[in-house]
């Protein structure tokens, strides 16, 4: 075949063929297809290769969420100057886990009534004013009440969410600078009974162990706690350690059969306010059985009832009439039960306590903290691993940010107190302002302050990120003393029942769009930092407090004046006490997972275990304890009477109301309520026992009205067989539904924190 | 699709019995068979009957022995391997690995892997039914991940600690639990099931971790 040939047959092959594919082409055609069709949902080309993230993200933060006192380490995804994803943070303590409060930080800030712009009252209305136009408005208020009423007329209500820079900041302002001890805050509200009790029995506040304990403790006692809903990510962690050690027993006790009573193996389900004589009936089996350590009682405890000094055999003779015979009748439990539980609590290897507002918020708060932490110095359940009470904060920041900075009308920084020439006389010198500064009368806690309002004695005060206009008991008549005040709420978002009762209010930065540091339950002090810009005019409350004191003339008194600086002088000032974090730099903050105190030096690794020698390094001696918050290192065992209750049931109101929280929502739903993912639950709920609502003629999702001696509220009645009868509970986070004005602000002698959790009312129908 | 059977068991009455031969034993058989029949074909055809076979008998033969039962030998020998790699045995045969394998046979871990593993919640082959993804886009994805993980293993390129690429699919986790009264009971995840079905919300965000956390695992290079 000649070439001429062949290329005339290749062009008549060709033409044949050109208007088709040639068999090769089809065959490629038909595999690239073929891999097109495996391949092509595997969008993008990098996920050829491997997974991709579903949301992307450009830089990936370090942070601590928004929400509980468990203080969860997360991990903040930024893209584009926005916040769009957070998960866990595999490297801090909740080791990635979180809840679904947690997961939905991602959303907070981008939610709808975000305060923008600075509002002022004017002609009843609130309107948008400058910023400039706000703050003089609000120094002159300040200024006029402290010329012409004294520095006492005004007054600083914060909270545990705000940074420890801006409660110490806050704090500094109003003590040293104005001269007044009115800087009080929410945490009196959630925190406070704990705060006595540690105080009052080991000379210093805060927990004396950490998480860590969880993993090696074999008996939970989990009491006036619902964590499986509240603190669900320690909660996580507690049944990881049943899952690993099936044989740890978990006991709880909670009036209601909760989602954490559920998981229990001994549910003491008591009579809400009962608790005292419980712990006193412990004690007392505790005795009878032998399993008080007699090693503590000679070296370690000393016994107090009131003013009076106490012995060891004055508490036997003391609680031999706390038999559980005799307290099954007051608690409405079985003595078998409470027999089982002292057992279990007294002969485990290691028992840890934890609990939070069902001891906390009653009128018996700081006797309950005292006689749990009793329970475990009785018995040498304490400074072991897994041995140790352990109270369970409700904020992020009311530890380090509200307690240690003593931003509370009774204290000072670091344990100090305001009734102490002594204590006075440190602070006025580490603050460099004049001996006599400080004023020697401590300010109005929480219920007082607001009833100083209503008096008129208290003219001004500046609200910081909270809501007492529904968080406080007996809400209305506390929210007429805020409509009397001249009243300053900085807050991120507008409206809240506060932000309505404002002359003023101030638009606030939120979580990241701000820096600062956070402390939780467990005394770790951790690094929230600053990710992206406020909305609209909004600014960070550091940055409201030191302009504030730049307007009244204290500006040399704040001198330091952004987040760094403010932590490094509060951090130096810890040195010169026993709560020395001295060693948590700046630079450790940003790059560890946060750090617990004592953490004298910036190369100690921080402290587990307080007052155990080796472990804190504050500890002097190579015995088991030292106790050196107390003056002889003996530590109190306080003898407490169980009180009747200041509320009782009556024809009248036969019910007992009882309040809580629900897993997904967070105190007065400020944030969470704005969520969109969360706006089908609905905290409107009243549980009821279906053998009272047949008594009442109430059906399941019935509309029903609560009265108590002090106000009402509306619910859906919801029946469920998990409440005692005799008791009914509503959330405090709804503020149409809202259980505040039924509840009584009475509150704990030594504590002043409010009773929440039980006050006598009557249920009707809606008509 | 073997992967969707596999979850496929009553709870009630536990794991089913293994009844017979599985298909992939069965194939391994016919590859084995299929090869060793094509060594003894080729040795007798040329060594004792060459001469003795008429030509197209032979050339029959020859394809059999060279083609046909070699390229049955190879499917079976790819099945295989595509079933072996499924096995825990597989994955624990990097020593990257070794701190997740041994965590989940540890009878203590509390970690979401070990839970799975010691209570029989997964029958088989439990590394590749949670890493997974059902489908075949799945069990390609699956497949890729393992040959990336092997190219990093013996190229020594990988980064210390391991991660895990991308997002988990909740799918791999709501197959089993998502029709059951447990999960339905929970008010969180009612709320969340837009989130949880675009993945944009991971379960092991809450019920994690699946896995012991960088701080619980060494470095497999530190042993050596």
């Amino acid at each position: 075949m000649g070439g001429v040939e062949a290329e005339e047959r290749y062009e008549v092959n060709h033409q044949q063929y050109q208007h088709g594919l040639t068999r090769r082409e089809l065959l490629r055609w038909m595999a690239t297809s073929a891999g097109v069709v495996c391949v092509g949902p595997l969008s993008g080309c990098s996920s050829l290769w491997e997974r991709q993230p579903v949301i992307p993200v450009e830089a990936w933060h370090k942070g601590v969420c928004r929400f509980c006192g468990t203080g969860c380490g997360i991990q903040i995804g930024v893209r584009g100057g926005r916040v769009v994803d957070v998960k866990g943070d595999e490297y801090a303590h909740n080791k990635g886990r979180l809840c679904i409060k947690g997961v939905l930080n991602r959303d907070i800030l981008y939610t709808q009534d975000r305060a923008l712009h600075p509002l002022i009252r004017r002609d009843g209305e609130l309107q948008q004013a400058t910023w400039d136009e706000a703050m003089t408005l609000i120094a002159r208020r300040f200024r006029e009440a402290i010329d012409r009423f004294g520095p006492h007329s005004v007054a600083f209500y914060g909270s545990g969410q705000l940074f420890t820079q801006e409660s110490y900041t806050a704090n500094k302002l109003f003590k040293a600078g104005i001269g007044t001890n009115n800087v009080e805050g929410n945490p009196r509200l959630c925190m406070a009974s704990a705060a006595a009790g540690y105080v009052s029995v080991f000379g210093m506040d805060e927990p004396l162990g950490c998480y860590e304990d969880i993993d090696a403790a074999d008996c939970f006692f989990v009491t006036g706690s619902n964590m499986a809903e509240c603190h669900p990510v320690l909660w996580e962690r507690i049944l990881d350690r049943k899952r690993s050690q099936p044989g740890t027993f978990i006991i709880v006790v909670d009036p209601r059969r909760t989602m954490t009573a559920r998981h229990a193996d001994l549910h003491l389900d008591i009579l809400p306010g009962t608790d005292v004589a419980l712990f006193n009936a412990m004690i007392y089996e505790f005795i009878l059985q032998g399993f008080v350590d007699t090693d503590m009682v000679e070296h370690y405890l000393t016994f107090r009832e009131g003013t009076r000094t106490r012995t060891y055999a004055d508490l036997r003779r003391h609680v031999a009439q706390y038999t559980p015979e005799r307290v099954a009748d007051i608690c409405g439990v079985s003595a078998r039960q409470i027999s089982e539980a002292a057992f279990r609590f007294a002969s485990s290897k290691a028992t840890m306590s934890l609990w939070t507002m069902g001891l906390n918020q009653q009128s018996q708060g700081t006797a309950a903290n005292r006689l749990v932490m009793a329970l475990h110095l009785l018995t040498g359940q304490i400074g072991q691993p897994g041995a140790t009470p352990f109270s369970l904060t409700g904020q992020p920041n009311a530890g380090g940010g509200v307690r240690d900075t003593g931003a509370l009308a009774h204290a000072l920084p670091n344990g100090r107190i305001v009734t102490s020439p002594k204590d006075r006389h440190e602070m006025e010198d580490l603050w460099g302002v004049p001996r006599g500064r400080i004023s020697a009368k401590p300010g109005y806690h929480a219920v007082a302050l607001f009833e100083a309002m209503e008096r008129g004695d208290v003219k001004c005060c500046l609200v910081m990120c909270t809501n007492p206009a529904q968080s406080l008991p007996n809400v209305e008549r506390h929210r007429r003393a805020m409509r009397k005040a001249f009243l300053v709420v900085a807050d991120a978002f507008h409206p809240t029942e506060t932000t309505q009762l404002a002359d003023v209010v101030l638009p606030a930065a939120l979580w990241t769009e701000k820096e600062g540091v956070f402390s939780q339950s467990e005394r770790r002090y951790h690094l929230v930092p600053k990710l992206v810009d406020p909305p609209g005019e909004a600014r960070s409350d550091l940055k409201i407090l030191v302009e504030m004191a730049d307007r009244l003339g204290y500006g040399a008194l704040i001198s330091a004046r952004n987040p760094r600086e403010v932590w490094e002088e509060w951090r130096q000032i810890s040195a010169h006490s026993k709560y020395d974090f001295s060693g948590i730099t700046y630079v450790r903050l940003q790059k560890e997972r946060g750090l617990l105190w004592p953490c004298p030096s910036e190369d100690h690794p921080g402290t587990c275990r307080r007052y155990v020698p080796g472990e804190d390094p504050l500890a002097r001696g190579k015995g088991r304890f030292d106790f050196y918050g107390r003056p002889n290192g003996r530590v109190v065992i306080w003898l407490h009477e169980q009180e009747q209750p200041k509320d009782p049931t009556t024809d009248a109101f036969p019910l007992v109301l009882t309040t809580g929280r629900v897993l997904e929502h967070w105190h007065t739903m400020t944030i969470t309520g704005r969520l969109e993912a969360l706006t089908g639950i609905h905290p409107n709920f009243l549980e009821i026992h279906p053998q009272d609502a047949a008594l009442l003629g109430i059906k399941e999702g019935e509309e029903v009205v609560v009265r108590s001696r002090r106000g009402q509220a509306d619910f859906i009645a919801r029946l469920t067989d998990t409440i005692r009868p005799g008791l009914v509970f509503a959330t405090f986070h709804s503020a149409r539904h809202l259980v505040n004005r039924a509840t009584n602000d009475v509150y704990d002698p030594f504590s002043k924190q409010p009773e929440y959790k039980l006050c006598a009312v009557l249920i009707d129908r809606k008509r | 699709m073997p992967h969707v059977m596999l979850f496929a068991f009553d709870l009630e009455r536990g794991l089913p019995a293994q009844q017979g031969l599985s298909a992939a034993e069965w194939i391994r058989g016919v590859g084995i068979t299929a090869a060793l029949v094509a060594i003894l074909t080729l040795l007798l055809v040329e060594l004792l009957y060459r001469h003795r076979l008429r030509r197209e008998t032979y050339n029959w033969l020859l394809l059999l022995g060279l083609l046909v039962l070699p390229a049955i030998a190879l499917m079976s020998t790819a099945t295989t391997v595509f079933e072996e790699t499924k096995t825990v045995g597989s994955c624990a045969s990097c020593h990257v690995m070794d701190p997740f394998v041994n965590d989940m046979k540890n009878p203590t871990s509390a970690s979401l892997a070990a839970r799975h593993y010691r209570n029989k919640w997964i029958a088989d082959h439990q590394c590749y039914s949670c890493h997974t993804t059902y489908g075949a886009h799945g069990t390609l994805a699956a497949k890729r991940d393992g040959f990336r993980h092997w190219l990093l293993y013996v190229t020594e390129t990988w980064t210390e600690p391991i991660q895990y690429s991308g997002t988990y699919p909740n799918s791999n986790c709501l197959a089993c639990h998502a029709n059951t009264r447990k999960f339905a009971a929970v008010r969180s995840h009612g709320v969340l099931a837009p989130d949880l079905a675009s993945d944009r919300v991971s379960c092991v965000t809450c019920h994690g971790p699946p896995h012991p956390v960088p701080s619980e695992r060494q470095s497999p290079r530190a042993n050596r």
